[in-house]
């Protein structure tokens, strides 16, 4: 087998930041190679560079035996790489053909349409999946919209196929014929790039892996031989261990969820009719496939998302619902997106450290605040959370790495000794050491006698922290689980009712 | 974060064999993390100057030549045309205030003049009506013209609340309900009998602003008093901390129990009754009377003082000032070499656009590379 692409010794940083430093990577033509590495381990940013987005600072590219400088995707179109973003590039108003057309320039509309809807019915049928050109593309499930994207590539002649955690958004069956697809295309001489950080899908379907961590490739090797254990030490560096769980009970009810409804912005429900309770002294671990509503209840919770009935009762503040300011004195929120809920990157860490206790008198009267405290406060919880890279607490919070983002989150709300901690995905976009840092504060919190409420898409981390499970599904919780639970069984019913 | 398209190769790659030659090299943009603010301002001044230089250049192409902007320029520093400036700057900085209150918390206050023309008949009428003792009148005129500013603005705002309308495009509209309703009282119910122009009667004297100096009304000391006040809510109070994480990101002042709601109409009601004084000032400042046209041109500058100052009451200030040479000079040129009033508002234009691009080059970097 040729090899189809080459990359060497690539080095791309952004105004000082470095995402890749001397990477190196190379497929074959005819085999599904996977790129695994953590989240920020430069994967995206090395195919990126591959398919012509980011002009690499240095490096070699090598296509088909030839060393060549992309200037865009256009050229790399021309010559044959296609990418499969995790953000999809679909026009949504625009039909599955007039996307196509979009990408796949022909002289004239009518017959240029014509020959597109004939050629997606022929790579369609290679594929063995079905697509209506004419349907419009916002009217599309997110496995279908991902389809459109695999043809779009495929339709321009592509010989090297990226696909950039195509998983990440599909339902288990759906990824598993995702995947299928992959293979069928493999065999007929494409070269596809899986990135993943999944290493089941490493296991199941790819001919050679290549792991990389901090922006340097650390390993290639074939997955069939490899162990799974292996793979993890080479994706994560060193094993992080968390502290045992000390033996005792829990106190009374924290936070109690009753009958809770919520729609999405579409107006779709997206949690319906779910109850749930937390106690003292407990860390409930909500798991399931994303998309099934945890993203909505975590914004109900922490008042983001206003739910269309239920309760939400909390120790010390009554039912919430309608009381923002209540909830705020006892919850302490860590939303999975940090610069949409938690943190205004534009203002200082000492803002942002002050803000969720801006009505208490500490930080001066209504008329005069006090901005001399706010910094004193803020630089001690800055060292006592350990957040790295703040060489003043006036700098910008969106200077602060991920990792240390969230230390400054979480320093912020404990600073309340909430008696409910939300977190959703705290541990999203961090590496192991910031993980493994958000995990023991976590526990802290419930060993302090706060009731925690974990929702993750993650099953190890809730496993690894969770008292309590409850598996929801499709907006409820369909099966809950105590600690130690059985993760082949949370497995099932997080894909059985999914 | 890091998101940064890496683009545009200047010419086609030939397809022969090895690494292609690139004859100009390749043009590359990248997000900047961090700017030190001497750099910042090293920009912001550079895209200053660069405005300037094309004003100046419109401005010969219309017959004025460098030198004669100079020597005008330089006249502007006599003791009629400084009082002049600072008679026109209070207005001016009352409507650069209004709008940065506005602009703080992310609404789009783009009806200043119709604000202003309410404001003008709030006072006009308590004139008019007589309302209230005489050595109370002016405070009240002034009230009423807070309140008359402040209701118009409320009316673009609960549109926005109760039914989404976009206040940019209610308040802009409503701009020109308030001109009709304004030409309706002037050519109808309160046209200056004596006269028969469109036009109120004239204020009486002690309805007009009293000189703080020779030459200068009062108009400048309302307007620097509102500063001190707009200063102390923006930079000292909770409310302007409030205001800060309203507009940096309402999603996260959602969360943490900041009272949106109250904040944002507080901010715009502001805003609307600092327009109300503007017109106020120049009826009772300079004009002496409710005309037709005392409000022409200020919603632009406004928003050009609002921009250039970065929303920041202090700064407000000096540009309001600035602004108002700019506006001394226009009169001068129109009077003397028969240039319009639009050219003040076509430089007014050039340095907006300066300055909005500088801001690119704040935040990205263009490297060229061979």
């Amino acid at each position: 087998m040729t090899v189809a692409l080459k990359l060497a010794g690539i080095r791309k940083s952004f105004d000082g930041a470095i995402a890749l430093d001397g990477a190196d990577f190379a497929a074959r033509a005819g085999e599904v190679h996977a790129l695994l590495g953590e989240n920020g381990a430069g994967k995206s940013s090395l195919m990126n560079v591959a398919a012509g987005l980011y002009a690499p600072d240095a490096g070699i590219i090598v296509i088909e035996g030839q060393p060549v400088s992309l200037s865009g995707p256009a050229e790399a179109r021309r010559r044959s790489i296609g990418m499969v973003h995790q953000h999809f590039k679909l026009v949504k108003p625009f039909t599955v053909a007039e996307n196509i057309l979009l990408a796949n320039r022909r002289s004239r509309y009518r017959s240029g349409i014509e020959e597109i809807r004939a050629a997606i019915r022929r790579q369609a049928d290679e594929l063995g999946f079905d697509i209506d050109p004419a349907r419009r593309v916002e009217t599309l499930s997110l496995a279908e919209q991902q389809y459109v994207e695999i043809v779009k590539v495929l339709i321009g002649g592509v010989r090297i196929l990226i696909l950039d955690e195509p998983t990440a958004v599909l339902t288990d069956s759906e990824a598993e014929r995702l995947l299928e697809t992959i293979g069928r295309l493999a065999r007929t001489g494409t070269a596809v790039v899986l990135v993943t950080h999944k290493l089941h899908e490493v296991k199941r379907c790819a001919n050679a892996v290549t792991i990389m961590r901090s922006g340097r490739t650390v390993a290639r090797l074939d997955p069939r031989t490899a162990t799974a254990a292996e793979l993890t030490v080479l994706t994560v560096g060193q094993t992080v261990r968390l502290p045992p769980r000390a033996e005792r009970g829990y106190g009374e009810t924290r936070l109690k969820v009753g009958a809770l409804t919520c729609a999405r912005v579409d107006g779709r429900i997206a949690v319906s009719d779910l109850s749930l309770f937390v106690r003292s002294g407990e860390i409930y671990g909500v798991a399931g496939v994303s998309g099934n509503g945890q993203a909505e209840l975590a914004e109900a919770l922490i008042g983001a998302r206003k739910p269309l009935s239920g309760q939400i009762w909390i120790e010390g503040a009554g039912d919430v619902v309608e009381n923002s300011s209540r909830r705020v004195a006892s919850l302490a929120a860590i939303p999975a997106d940090r610069y949409a809920h938690a943190l205004a990157g534009s203002l200082s860490i000492a803002e942002n450290f002050a803000v969720a206790n801006i009505r208490s008198s500490r930080y001066g009267s209504t008329a005069l605040i006090d901005r001399a405290a706010m910094r004193r406060d803020a630089a001690e919880a800055v060292i006592a959370f350990d957040v790295q890279g703040v060489r003043s607490v006036n700098q910008r919070a969106a200077l602060l790495s991920g990792g240390n983002a969230q230390k400054l989150v979480i320093a912020r709300e404990f600073s309340r000794q909430p008696a409910v901690v939300v977190a959703h995905s705290p541990s999203r976009g961090l590496d192991a050491r910031a993980c493994a840092a958000v995990h023991e504060r976590l526990i802290a919190a419930r060993d302090r006698g706060a009731g925690v409420l974990l929702i993750s898409e993650d099953l190890d981390e809730i496993l690894a922290l969770s008292d309590r499970i409850g598996v929801m599904t499709r907006g409820r919780i369909a099966a809950e689980f105590e600690r130690p639970a059985d993760r082949q069984a949370i497995g099932r019913a997080m894909v059985d009712h999914a | 974060m890091l998101d940064p398209g890496a683009m545009a190769g200047q010419e086609k790659s030939p397809p022969a064999r090895g690494p292609p030659r690139r004859r100009f090299g390749r043009l590359t943009l990248d997000m900047r993390q961090r700017l030190s603010p001497w750099k910042q301002s090293g920009f912001l001044a550079g895209s200053l100057v660069i405005g300037l230089a094309l004003s100046l250049g419109v401005l010969a192409l219309a017959g004025i030549a460098p030198r004669t902007l100079a020597e005008e320029l330089a006249g502007t520093l006599n003791a009629d045309s400084l009082r002049a400036v600072l008679v026109q700057a209070a207005p001016l900085i009352l409507v650069g205030l209004g709008a940065s209150l506005a602009f703080r918390i992310g609404f789009w206050n783009l009806g200043l003049e119709g604000q202003m023309i309410f404001g003008g008949i709030a006072a006009t009428g308590v004139s008019l009506y007589a309302v209230g003792p005489v050595s109370m009148r002016l405070i009240i005129m002034g009230l009423a013209a807070a309140a008359g500013g402040l209701l118009w603005v409320l009316l673009a705002i609960s549109l926005k609340i109760r039914f989404r309308v976009n206040e940019i495009i209610a308040t802009l509209l409503l701009n020109y309900v308030a001109t009709y309703f304004l030409f309706h009282l002037l050519y109808g119910a309160w046209q200056d009998s004596k006269t028969a122009f469109p036009q109120s009667t004239p204020l009486r004297p002690f309805e007009r602003l009293p000189d703080i100096a020779p030459g200068i009304n009062s108009g400048l000391a309302i307007a620097i008093a509102m500063v001190v006040l707009a200063g102390w809510l923006v930079h000292l109070s909770r409310v302007g901390f409030y205001m800060r994480f309203l507009s940096a990101n309402p999603g996260m002042a959602k969360v943490l129990g900041v009272p949106i709601q109250a904040v944002t109409i507080g901010a715009v009601a502001a805003s609307g009754a600092a327009a109300g004084l503007s017109g106020f000032i120049n009826i009772a400042g300079q004009e002496g009377r409710l005309t037709q046209s005392f409000f022409n041109g200020y919603v632009f500058s406004g928003v050009l003082i609002a921009f250039l100052s970065r929303n920041d009451p202090v700064i407000v200030t000096i540009v309001g000032f600035l602004v108002a040479v700019l506006y001394v000079t226009g009169q001068t040129l129109q009077v003397f070499y028969q240039i319009p009033f639009t050219m003040v508002q076509l430089i007014q234009a050039i340095i907006v656009i300066a300055v909005a691009s500088s801001e690119f080059f704040i935040r990205h970097r263009i490297s060229w590379t061979h």
